[in-house]
Formats: C-alpha cells, sequence, structure tokens
C-alpha cells in the first residue's frame, strides 16, 4: 500500500464508521416509532 | 469513632462467616494452583525464563482469582435477604464495604502468602531474600484489587449474568494494578534485586484514589 | 425534522471542509509526506472522543447527585457517541502505524491505554443491558461510569511509565514540540468539525434514548389495562 492508499483508507473507513453508527441510530429510531405507533393506537383503542 | 467499631463488628462477621467453612479461601487457592500448573505449559519454565515471565503470570493469576473470590461479597447476602438489615444496623454505609475490603484484602493475602513458597520452588525464583518488600507489593495490590473489587461486586450483585459481569466490569478497570504490581514484582526477582519505588508509590496512589471515590459514592451503590 | 436537516447539512460540511483542508491547505510534513494527513483526522477523533467521554463523566455524575432522567439518557448518548470515535481512532491508528513504523500495533501507553479506555466503556454499556430496572439502571451505570473515568488517567499513567513508541504530543506537549502555524489552523478546524459531529450525533443518539422511554411507559400503561 502506498502512503495515499493508507491515508484515503483510514479517512474512508473512519467515516464509514460514523456513518454506519448513525444509520444504526436511525434504524433503532424508526422501530421505536413504529412501536410507538402502534401502542398509541392500542391504547386508544383500549379506552 | 462508630465508623471504626462499626466496621470492627462487621468484620467479625465477616471473618466468622468466612472462616465456619473456609469456603472461599480453598477454592481461591485450588484455582490459583491450577492456573499455577497450566502456566508452565505456556512457556518453558527454566530459571531466566521464569525471571522474566513469572511475575505477570502471578499478579495475572492473582487477578483472576480475585475476580472470582470477590463474587459472593455481595450476593450471599443478596441470597439471605441481610443486606438491608445490614444497612439499618450501622450509620454510616461505608463501614460496611470498608469491613468487606479489609476482609478481602485479608483473604487475598492470605491466599496470596500461602501460595508465594510453593510459586518460588515451582518456578524457580528467589523469594526469600526480598519477602518484606513482596508482603508490601501483595497488601499494596491485594487492597486496591479489593477497593475496586468490592465496589464492583455491589455493582455487579445486581444485575443479571452476575457471574460473568463482574471479571469484565474489574479486568480492565484494574490494569494499573497488574502493570505496576508485575513491574515491581519483576525488580524484586531480578539478579540483582532492587525495589522500585515508584512502582510502590504508584499502587499506593491508586489506593488512595479509589478509596476515596469509595467513600464519596459508597452509600450510593447500596441503595434500595 | 427541518432544523435537523439543518444541523446535519452544517455537520456534513464543516467535516468536508476539515478533509479538504487537511488534503489541500495543509503543507506536505517533512519526514512523513502525505501520510501525516492522517494526523488531522486521527488527533481530532481522538479529541472529541475524550470530549464525549467527560460528557458522559459529567453526566454520570449530575444524575447521581439529580435523579433525573435526562442525564442518564445523555450520560448513554455520548458513552455511545465516545465509543464510536474511539473506535474511529483505534483503526486509523494502525492504518497510519504500518507505513510509519512498520507494524499495525504496538503495546505502547497510549495505544494500549486508549484501548483498555475503549474496553471500559463496552463493558458500561454491556452493564446497561443486564439491569432491567430502569432507576437501578441508571444510578449504577452513572456509578461504574464514574469509576471509569476516574481510571482512564491511572491508567495512562501506568503504562506510559512503563512502556512507550507514540510520538510525543506534538499540541501543548511543552517546549520543541509543536506545528507550523498552517498545520496547526488546519488541526484546530479539524477538531472544531469533529466536535460539531459528536454533538449531532450525540442529540441524534439522545432522541432515540427518550423515545425509549416513552415507549417504556406507554408499554407499561398498556400492560395495566
Amino acid at each position: 500500500m502506498t502512503s495515499l492508499d493508507s491515508v484515503f483508507a483510514a479517512y474512508i473507513i473512519g467515516w464509514a464508521v460514523f456513518f454506519v453508527f448513525y444509520l444504526t441510530v436511525a434504524k433503532r429510531t424508526s422501530t421505536l416509532r413504529e412501536e410507538l405507533d402502534r401502542l398509541k393506537n392500542s391504547l386508544n383503542r383500549g379506552k | 469513632m462508630s465508623l471504626l467499631s462499626n466496621t470492627g463488628a462487621l468484620l467479625g462477621k465477616e471473618l466468622r462467616t468466612e472462616f465456619r467453612s473456609r469456603e472461599l479461601l480453598t477454592t481461591t487457592i485450588v484455582f490459583i494452583l491450577i492456573v499455577i500448573v497450566l502456566f508452565s505449559f505456556t512457556f518453558d519454565p527454566t530459571s531466566d525464563e521464569s525471571r522474566r515471565f513469572a511475575p505477570g503470570l502471578l499478579w495475572l493469576a492473582f487477578l483472576f482469582a480475585s475476580s472470582l473470590m470477590l463474587q459472593p461479597c455481595f450476593l450471599r447476602e443478596q441470597h439471605n435477604d441481610t443486606l438491608s438489615a445490614l444497612r439499618l444496623s450501622v450509620s454510616d454505609p461505608f463501614a460496611i464495604f470498608l469491613a468487606k475490603l479489609a476482609a478481602n484484602t485479608l483473604f487475598l493475602l492470605l491466599t496470596e502468602l500461602l501460595l508465594l513458597p510453593l510459586f518460588a520452588v515451582m518456578y524457580n525464583v528467589p523469594v526469600v531474600p526480598v519477602l518484606h518488600w513482596l508482603v508490601l507489593v501483595f497488601f499494596l495490590a491485594s487492597f486496591g484489587i479489593s477497593i475496586a473489587g468490592t465496589s464492583l461486586s455491589a455493582i455487579s450483585a445486581q444485575a443479571r449474568m452476575r457471574e460473568l459481569l463482574l471479571p469484565l466490569l474489574m479486568l480492565p478497570l484494574l490494569t494499573p494494578i497488574l502493570v505496576a504490581s508485575t513491574e515491581v514484582t519483576k525488580s524484586l526477582f531480578d539478579r540483582a534485586p532492587f525495589v522500585q519505588w515508584k512502582g510502590i508509590g504508584f499502587l499506593a496512589v491508586f489506593d488512595v484514589v479509589f478509596l476515596t471515590a469509595l467513600w464519596l459514592f459508597g452509600e450510593y451503590l447500596l441503595e434500595e | 425534522m427541518w432544523k435537523r436537516a439543518m444541523t446535519g447539512a452544517i455537520v456534513l460540511f464543516l467535516v468536508g471542509a476539515a478533509a479538504y483542508a487537511s488534503f489541500f491547505i495543509a503543507p506536505e510534513e517533512k519526514t512523513m509526506h502525505v501520510l501525516q494527513r492522517i494526523f488531522y483526522f486521527h488527533a481530532a477523533a481522538a479529541w472529541a472522543g475524550m470530549t464525549a467521554f467527560s460528557v458522559c463523566f459529567v453526566a454520570n455524575l449530575l444524575y447521581v447527585w439529580r435523579r433525573s432522567e435526562k442525564w442518564d439518557s445523555l450520560g448513554v448518548s455520548s458513552a455511545e457517541v465516545g465509543l464510536a470515535f474511539i473506535t474511529v481512532v483505534l483503526i486509523t491508528g494502525p492504518i497510519w502505524a504500518k507505513p510509519a513504523w512498520g507494524i499495525y500495533w504496538t503495546w505502547d501507553a497510549r495505544l494500549t491505554s486508549t484501548f483498555v479506555l475503549w474496553l471500559l466503556y463496552i463493558s458500561y454499556l454491556l452493564l446497561r443491558t443486564l439491569i432491567e430496572e430502569p432507576d437501578r439502571r441508571a444510578l449504577l451505570s452513572a456509578l461504574f461510569g464514574i469509576f471509569s473515568f476516574i481510571d482512564v488517567p491511572i491508567v495512562f499513567g501506568a503504562i506510559r511509565w512503563w512502556r512507550t513508541q507514540h510520538p510525543a504530543p506534538v499540541i501543548m506537549g511543552g517546549p520543541g514540540s509543536g506545528l507550523e502555524p498552517t498545520m496547526r489552523k488546519v488541526f484546530f478546524f479539524s477538531v472544531l468539525a469533529l466536535h460539531a459531529l459528536m454533538v449531532f450525533l450525540i442529540a441524534e443518539r439522545y432522541r432515540l434514548e427518550k423515545l425509549r422511554t416513552d415507549v417504556e411507559v406507554l408499554r407499561r400503561e398498556a400492560e395495566a389495562i
């Protein structure tokens, strides 16, 4: 690997880690949001 | 003053519980024995090799053993539901910790001293000329292990998977103890033994820092 | 929604600009040439990660003191984000070390203590998954977080005393160390950009934690019916 490749690899992998982390947060948020809606609906029906 | 007398009374209780059955001491000693034997297969325990590897091996064995030994520290109270009674009986919950960590230090020191002759013979390291220094290192390190270990066993006792959790919480936190005591022991096992004062000071600093942290935050660990 | 997207865009722009600056504005370093450009990312990520853990420590203290749920949420959010940053540091480090030192990893003070730090916060997050009751989880993990944070300088001191290879600090490392002025500017801009990213990620993670507590409350309500 040349030096330049190493630099690119470092930046790309680094950004990938942040991006994946952001994606997992977004994914967990959307599942929770769905569950929140579902719970709200079932609670409303129960009333 | 009541802190000291409370601690004394609780320490008596801890020691009576243990010496009635001696369960903790025997299992720990056997565990360290097994580790010492198994480690001998991982390198060639000639005199020179031993000088290099034995101190690390010794402290790794003690560290793993203590992560098992500290397990029942708060678990036992929980099983018998005696923790709330204990909390009510003393004015300062720090006394509970002091008693437990004094007992744990004592148990650890006892196992270490019992196993030292055997270790010295099997790994061919000269311990007699530096014995008093070794005892000092053993004491400071065991005290540090007990302070961190006792506080963390109060945490792990309240979680799931507690048997696995305690080593996971404890071992990374105790890296400084492992590094410092291994290095000091290494210089004591040297061909020309010398005392690494900075290492001994370092162990003392670790003990003081974590004892202060426990004193400040200990009561929250026992909250119902 | 619009505000969040705007913040995200600004953060993205800052991080992109920092990358541009470290490739095209910063001058070439004498011994490591182009390789040194990893520094702006690697070291800035380390700073941002440490800031995130400091935020976690403060949040832990505030939780123990005030017992408000928001401090617990902030604690877990900043711990997770800090972990992401330190993961980046631990990955970019070896990529840099291999061509510079000829090896990926060495058990030197900063590498080892960063690794121990990473393990400590993994344990912190693990501990949280193993306690069911929310109040107890918050309190005990806050206490463990406090102990871990206190341990970090001691770990660093221990390993630094007895073994070492990582270059001495170039920023605030005493006389003789120091960066060329343009490099310095680019570096601090990178630090700023990655801090912005860190704050953004913590905010996003914090929203998630809030949502989770809402769901937990509703679930309990639903079970009660």
